[in-house]
């Protein structure tokens, strides 16, 4: 989250996950460097070269406003600062811009993100592993500086930390100002980030860790600390009951259209071609979605479909080729527009001969639901078992006599009598079914509808066994319970059938199925099974 | 540092300024009827007349009670030296009592010069507390307890306040204890056996006067004469200040931050973010810095959220507003497709996209905190079928359509048509 659309911008975290975690990188070629030299006071800096102001803006196009804003309340060197809180929609550039800022200004800062902090004790911990120079490696068991659970604990520590480490800049300080070094870090202040706030209220509903955040300025009373917290959510949602000191906001809006086109500029290989298919595809898709990850993946492939007519990618293209390349382009972007992602068939990648054929047939299967094929390979037992769940979920259980007691007879005069019903009663049956979405079963119930289902299709002329393989269809019909019960797990863990809590009557697990009916009846076709047939529609 | 530039300078030394708090709150020392004098009063009549005392500060957030009181404390220090202990909780990190106990241990024993052990059980920190107590009050020493966020320490059984204020009685000490909080019934949350020990002085913090409004703006940013500053510069600066300060219309600035929020603690985030848009090379503050301190500081995040939707999460909001307008118990993401695709098949709209698209916008605009999920049970039935509801009113979102660039007009009918 932050840093889209310019991939060329150093992620903070391969210096984070230097010191915390075990890299496979550092572990191989960096290993000497990175294990033998230990970490200095200037290490809390962005090492090298700071960057110019200049290339501070320029790295993050339309982002002018905030970095200036930040910049100002951030200030001079060694002035103290209130708590800034950065808030703004994903993918807006706020980890990026305070990142790029802190290395344009080369001020020393630690930065924590509560993705990879995910509850207060690690949190805590990597603020003083930081703090305290400290690098997780094997010779001490990847364990960390100082062991710490508490608030209480965390502010006696930090506070330690802190002023150890302010000490060490002000002698800093006053060695460097003799003679001017590149490497090292200005100024006697110390930041503190901590990214993605809105993830910490999530922790624990009794604790107070959000209320002491906020409230750590005042805690621990040095004007040489600055605090700055960057959050997705906007101040007023972190409003707890007796209120607290609120920081200084800093607001980042999502990127407008003419900011987007700038990121998506940046770094192309044929700017005036890519200018020429953003003029085409840009402003539709802003109408969706201004998120710059999601636009980038939607983009990157039908840039691809762009290039298609071209043999030369380096070609500038004047208004003949535009009109050209736009008619070959028109037909995919309403379909495009339409998906949020595309699961490349695995059929396609390996057939890395004929990629352009393959493609087309991958296309085809994400965007039109009439075609039977399904994009992943199931077994035809799992195919049944996903069904019946289906069907359980969908039918009221006082109908599974009628639907399943003999073989489908019975119930076309059901549906007969079903589209007699009036209008609005199904109309009603309908909306519920929207309101309160699929229901749940228990496993006996499933087991029943499996079972009269697989003697169903046992009846009907054995062809979707040439598909499967009709040894395989042999062993499930003939009923290894514990197959089926096997295949129903790993269901579960796919996620095609969700695994409820316990009815506290009857004690059993209850279960519900995810797949939509598109879904479900595309795996039924793929089975060359009825299942319309045993669909109960309501009224 | 004295060849760099004297705004600049000037701006570190404003900046200085408004984070210390002890810095701003001096002006209260003089007056004899503060808040100040007073807490000085009852806390000086301890030391001197080895007494026990308890009061709670209570008032609004941001409105300088530890402030004032840290600045009793430091006088008094420096009034009686090697007499008094301060002990320091807060609620926040202390409210358990075992944990509040051992942090009061390991102070009293940094303040002697004593080892801490962090073995010692609940009981052990409590009989040597209660022994400290004794053997400070033999000594004539006062102990000074500050309780910061009082009222999380009467959650729970209160065997923290209990056993200290109960030695307090018992034993020959000489302690203060000062509660802070932002609650006002603070004392009401006592336990009856607790609240009986407790002396029932309260001191009231509110929000600055006008005229103490007027006071601390000068207070804060006039530069002083006597610095390293150059005196011209510095004239100069004060003389366009006390110009700026009396203008009409920084007035009405001052009005509309104090009708917002009028404490101490949001009028110095104000001059704060005026001082970091100061123009260095100027170097004078001048009545625009207060102008954009002023709407940065006063942000409406709902309606910045509602800027950031993209055209597809307005049609989204705009159904479901409807739906609220049809007086549909419960709405989730079905109910909205089918009115989407409603309103599409009665307008024709142009933007008519497929059901994942819209999904995923649905998500955003759970994200973006502009709808929320009507309850967190349920966590195996997905998304689509969860129950949500609007969290604008129906007046925000004519007025985020109003301000959104390019909105549809079709939105806007939509939405009048549903009111």
């Amino acid at each position: 989250m932050g840093d889209e659309g310019n991939p060329q911008t150093p992620r903070r975290t391969t210096r984070a996950s230097l010191s915390n975690t075990p890299n496979p990188k550092s572990s191989t070629g960096k290993l000497k460097s990175c294990n033998l030299l230990p970490l200095t006071i200037h290490d809390l800096a962005y090492g090298d070269e700071s960057i110019s102001f200049n290339d501070l803006i320029s790295s993050l196009p339309g982002r002018r406003a905030q970095i200036i804003e930040l910049l100002h309340l951030l200030g001079p060197l060694d002035s103290p600062m209130f708590p800034v809180f950065v808030y703004g929609g994903a993918s807006t550039g706020k980890t990026s811009s305070i990142l790029q800022t802190f290395k344009h200004l080369k001020r020393p800062f630690i930065y924590c993100s509560c993705i990879t902090c995910y509850n207060p004790r690690i949190l805590f911990e990597s603020v003083l592993n930081q703090l305290l120079l400290h690098r997780r490696n094997e010779s001490n068991h990847y364990s960390s500086a100082k062991r710490c659970e508490r608030p209480s604990d965390f502010v006696n520590l930090l506070q330690e930390a802190l002023h150890n480490v302010v000490d060490s800049l002000k002698g800093n300080v006053e060695k460097s100002s003799s003679k001017k070094s590149v490497g090292r870090a200005r100024g006697k202040m110390v930041y503190l980030v901590f990214d993605n706030l809105e993830l910490a209220r999530e922790w624990d509903k009794s604790s107070n860790i959000l209320p002491f955040l906020f409230k750590l300025y005042d805690i621990l009373k040095m004007p040489e600390v600055g605090l700055i917290f960057l959050s997705n959510d906007s101040p007023d949602t972190y409003y707890s009951d007796t209120g607290y000191v609120e920081p200084v906001p800093v607001y980042f809006p999502d990127y407008t259209e003419d900011e987007l086109r700038q990121i998506l500029m940046k770094n192309q290989k044929n700017p005036k071609l890519y200018s020429s298919f953003l003029g085409v595809v840009l402003r539709p898709f802003c109408r969706v979605t201004r998120r710059v990850d999601e636009l980038l993946t939607a983009f990157s492939s039908l840039y691809q479909i762009y290039c298609e007519p071209l043999d030369d990618l380096g070609i500038v293209p004047n208004e003949d080729m535009k009109r050209k390349l736009f008619s070959h382009l028109q037909p995919h972007i309403g379909p495009s527009l339409n998906e949020t992602f595309k699961v490349e068939s695995r059929l396609s990648s390996e057939a890395s001969a004929n990629t352009n054929k393959w493609k087309g047939i991958a296309k085809k299967v994400g965007v039109s639901e009439s075609s039977n094929e399904i994009d992943f390979h199931m077994s035809a037992c799992a195919k049944y078992l996903l069904i019946c769940a289906f069907l359980a979920s969908r039918n009221p259980a006082t109908l599974d006599a009628s639907m399943f007691d003999s073989t489908g007879g019975s119930n076309n005069k059901k549906r007969k009598r079903s589209s007699e019903k009036s209008k609005e009663k199904k109309e009603i049956a309908e909306q519920e079914l929207l309101l309160k979405g699929p229901g749940t079963f228990p496993l006996e119930r499933l087991f029943a509808i499996f079972q009269c289902i697989v003697s169903v299709s046992e009846c009907l002329p054995d062809e979707e066994a040439q598909g499967d393989g009709g040894l395989e269809g042999e062993s499930w019909t003939n009923g290894l319970l514990s197959d089926v019960l096997l295949e129903l797990s790993s269901l579960c863990n796919a996620n095609f059938i969700s695994k409820g809590g316990s009815c506290p009557l009857e004690g059993a697990n209850r279960y519900r199925s995810m797949v939509s009916e598109a879904m479900a009846l595309k795996v039924a076709k793929s089975l060359k099974f009825p299942l319309a047939k045993y669909l109960y529609r309501g009224g | 540092m004295g060849v760099e530039n004297p705004a600049e300078q000037a701006q570190i030394l404003l900046r200085t300024r408004l984070c210390n708090p002890n810095f701003i709150y001096t002006i209260f020392s003089d007056s004899p009827d503060s808040n100040y004098s007073k807490l000085k009063y009852i806390m000086s009549s301890s030391v001197t007349e080895a007494c026990n005392n308890s009061a709670l500060l209570l008032g609004p957030r941001g409105c300088g009670k530890v402030a004032i009181l840290e600045m009793v404390i430091k006088d008094l220090l420096q009034e009686y030296p090697d007499t008094i202990c301060v002990i320091k909780l807060n609620g926040l990190l202390h409210s358990e009592d075992n944990c509040a106990l051992k942090e009061i241990a390991r102070q009293l024993c940094i303040e002697n010069q004593l080892v801490f052990s962090k073995m010692a059980s609940f009981d052990d920190n409590s009989q040597f507390v209660i022994a400290m107590l004794r053997e400070c009050g033999l000594a004539h020493k006062t102990i000074i307890f500050v309780l910061d966020e009082f009222d999380l320490f009467t959650q729970g059984k209160q065997r923290l306040l209990y056993s200290l204020l109960d030695a307090m009685q018992s034993v020959t000490s000489q302690a203060v204890v000062v509660g802070v909080s932002c609650r006002l019934d603070a004392d009401q949350l006592l336990e009856k056996r607790v609240r009986s020990r407790f002396s029932h002085r309260k001191l009231l913090f509110l929000p600055p006067s006008q005229e103490d409004l007027q006071k601390i703006l000068q207070h804060a940013l006039l530069l002083p004469t006597e610095s390293s500053l150059p005196p011209q510069y510095v004239a100069a600066y004060n003389k366009k200040l006390l110009n700026t300060l009396s203008d009409d219309k920084f007035k009405d600035i001052i009005d509309s931050l104090c009708n917002f929020d009028a404490t101490f603690n949001h009028l110095l985030r104000f001059l704060f973010a005026s001082v970091c848009r100061m123009d260095t090379k100027s170097g004078f503050l001048s009545l625009d810095n207060f102008k954009t301190a002023l709407s940065s500081i006063q942000r409406q995040p709902k309606l910045e959220a509602l800027q950031d939707c993209s055209i597809l999460e307005l049609y989204i909001l705009v159904c479901l507003r409807r739906l609220e307008g049809k007086e549909q118990e419960t709405t989730n993401f079905n109910s909205v497709m089918k009115e989407y695709k409603d309103v599409h098949n009665s307008f024709q709209t142009t933007d008519y996209y497929a059901r994942n698209v819209c999904l995923r916008a649905f998500e955003h605009l759970l994200q973006r905190q502009l709808i929320s999920l009507v309850d967190n049970r349920g966590h195996s039935q997905s998304v689509e079928f969860r129950p949500v509801r609007l969290l604008i009113s129906s007046h925000e979102l004519h007025q985020g359509l109003k301000a959104y660039r390019s909105c549809p007009a079709i939105l806007h009918k939509l939405l009048d048509l549903a009111v």
